[in-house]
């Protein structure tokens, strides 16, 4: 009898994983108990469960919800704070299928949400995502897009000034590297409109990816974050 | 009870000064401590004769302690005979199961081998003269705010740690003493939905970047 229990644990045990995908909740479950009111855990599971189910990425919601208690938020207010990122996945998905992108990746999904968060619509989104083919990796362009807006510069411009450098062939790296050129230009003075309009006046006409010499000294205005790696 | 000294005190009873050399408000307290070196009982110890018995009668107790005994009994190797009762089906099925493990194993796809490095090192700074702790919390460490201590660099209030971190967007914002969460004043900042704002940086395989 005991011998004949083994046998179906065996089985069920090879068997479940494969046919339970909800098992990725209690994953979910596992990174928040200890670490979030029991009933956030809960609630937050279910939210982390639908989007799940349809195709959303579940990280993201993770880390709102320990963001949230980490800095002392109201549960009620946590929960709010999920619901609406977990709406603007959604949005965001949405707007990458729009674009022509019928399987958007989680990082494209996690950063057209981001976007949207930074004050981007979805028009803006389901646009950048348009033009973002073939090295241009839509998660990427939309980090960057996120990353200008927060500077302050306006969503059409910083639009504008990322088309213009795809579609002069400027690569990767260049669009990589717009964000700290539009701060180099604001520590000089300019606000980030005016920095965002100089860069995609000129953002044609230069041949090199490197930042203009008309800049000196950047690398030690930005030498708060690392600039080195393994 | 301890009773902390001036360092010239401390030299008088070394016997690197006298009290002639101490300063004048200083003489006092070297006296009250000469008398006090003067008073410690310096006679040699004489151990008691049954000193040595109790000791040993002390071991002899650990060494016959209960969990000693147990440890002994798990310790020691000894023969055991296991005779099992099967049904040739229940062989047979198990057998089976082993085998579609293994199989299972062998045929799950590989993960797929990183082009580049996935990790990247970001470092940190906030200057907080006031602060008497700084931590960072963000995406990258789960945003637990006792993981990533910054260092203060010296007595002009920067604060600073160099953290290894995934490749892509991070949020983050430093926490001071534990209680005030700051965002970084000279990163872009995004609204983090709980009425305060965040910081961003990207962590890309060339380095990080404001992005």
């Amino acid at each position: 009898m005991r011998v004949r229990a083994l046998v179906v644990a065996i089985v069920l045990g090879l068997v479940s994983p494969r046919l339970l995908p909800g098992l990725a909740a209690q994953d979910v479950a596992a990174r928040l108990t200890g670490r979030v009111p029991p009933e956030v855990v809960t609630t937050v599971n279910g939210i982390a469960q639908d989007a799940a189910g349809r195709g959303l990425p579940v990280e993201p919601l993770i880390q709102k919800t320990l963001e949230g208690s980490a800095k002392g938020v109201p549960a009620d207010r946590v929960i709010a704070a999920v619901r609406t990122l977990a709406s603007r996945l959604d949005e965001s998905r949405t707007a990458l299928r729009d674009a022509g992108i019928p399987a958007p990746s989680p990082a494209a999904v996690e950063g057209g949400a981001d976007a949207l968060n930074a004050g981007l619509n979805a028009s803006h989104v389901r646009d950048l995502a348009r033009i973002s083919r073939g090295p241009y990796d839509p998660a990427v362009t939309l980090r960057v897009a996120t990353t200008l807006t927060a500077l302050g510069v306006p969503a059409q411009r910083g639009l504008r000034l990322m088309e213009r450098r795809i579609q002069a062939g400027r690569g990767p790296n260049d669009l990589l590297d717009l964000p700290n050129e539009v701060q180099v230009d604001m520590a000089h003075g300019a606000s980030a409109a005016q920095a965002a309009e100089a860069l995609e006046t000129g953002a044609g006409d230069r041949d090199q990816p490197e930042r203009p010499e008309a800049h000196p000294g950047q690398e030690g205005e930005h030498g708060q974050h690392g600039d080195h790696r393994d | 009870m301890t009773k902390s000294y001036q360092p010239e005190i401390k030299r008088l009873l070394d016997g690197e000064l006298s009290l002639a050399d101490l300063a004048p408000e200083l003489r006092a307290e070297g006296e009250e401590a000469l008398r006090l070196l003067a008073a410690v009982d310096r006679a040699p110890v004489t151990l008691p004769p049954s000193l040595d018995a109790r000791v040993m009668q002390s071991v002899r107790q650990h060494a016959g302690s209960p969990a000693r005994r147990l440890w002994r009994r798990l310790a020691a190797p000894r023969e055991v005979e296991l005779r099992l009762r099967v049904r040739p089906w229940a062989v047979l099925g198990g057998s089976l199961a082993v085998a579609a493990a293994l199989l299972l194993l062998l045929a799950r796809p590989q993960a797929p081998v990183p082009s580049g490095p996935n990790v990247a090192f970001v470092r940190f700074v906030l200057y907080a003269p006031d602060a008497k702790r700084v931590t960072v919390a963000g995406t990258f460490n789960q945003w637990d705010q006792n993981a990533a201590p910054l260092t203060p660099t010296g007595k002009d209030g920067v604060w600073v740690t160099t953290l290894e971190v995934p490749v892509g967007q991070h949020q983050y914002a430093f926490v001071v003493d534990g209680q005030r969460w700051v965002p970084d004043p000279a990163a872009p900042g995004v609204d983090d939905g709980f009425g305060r704002r965040n910081s961003i940086v990207a962590a890309t395989a060339p380095g990080a970047r404001i992005l």
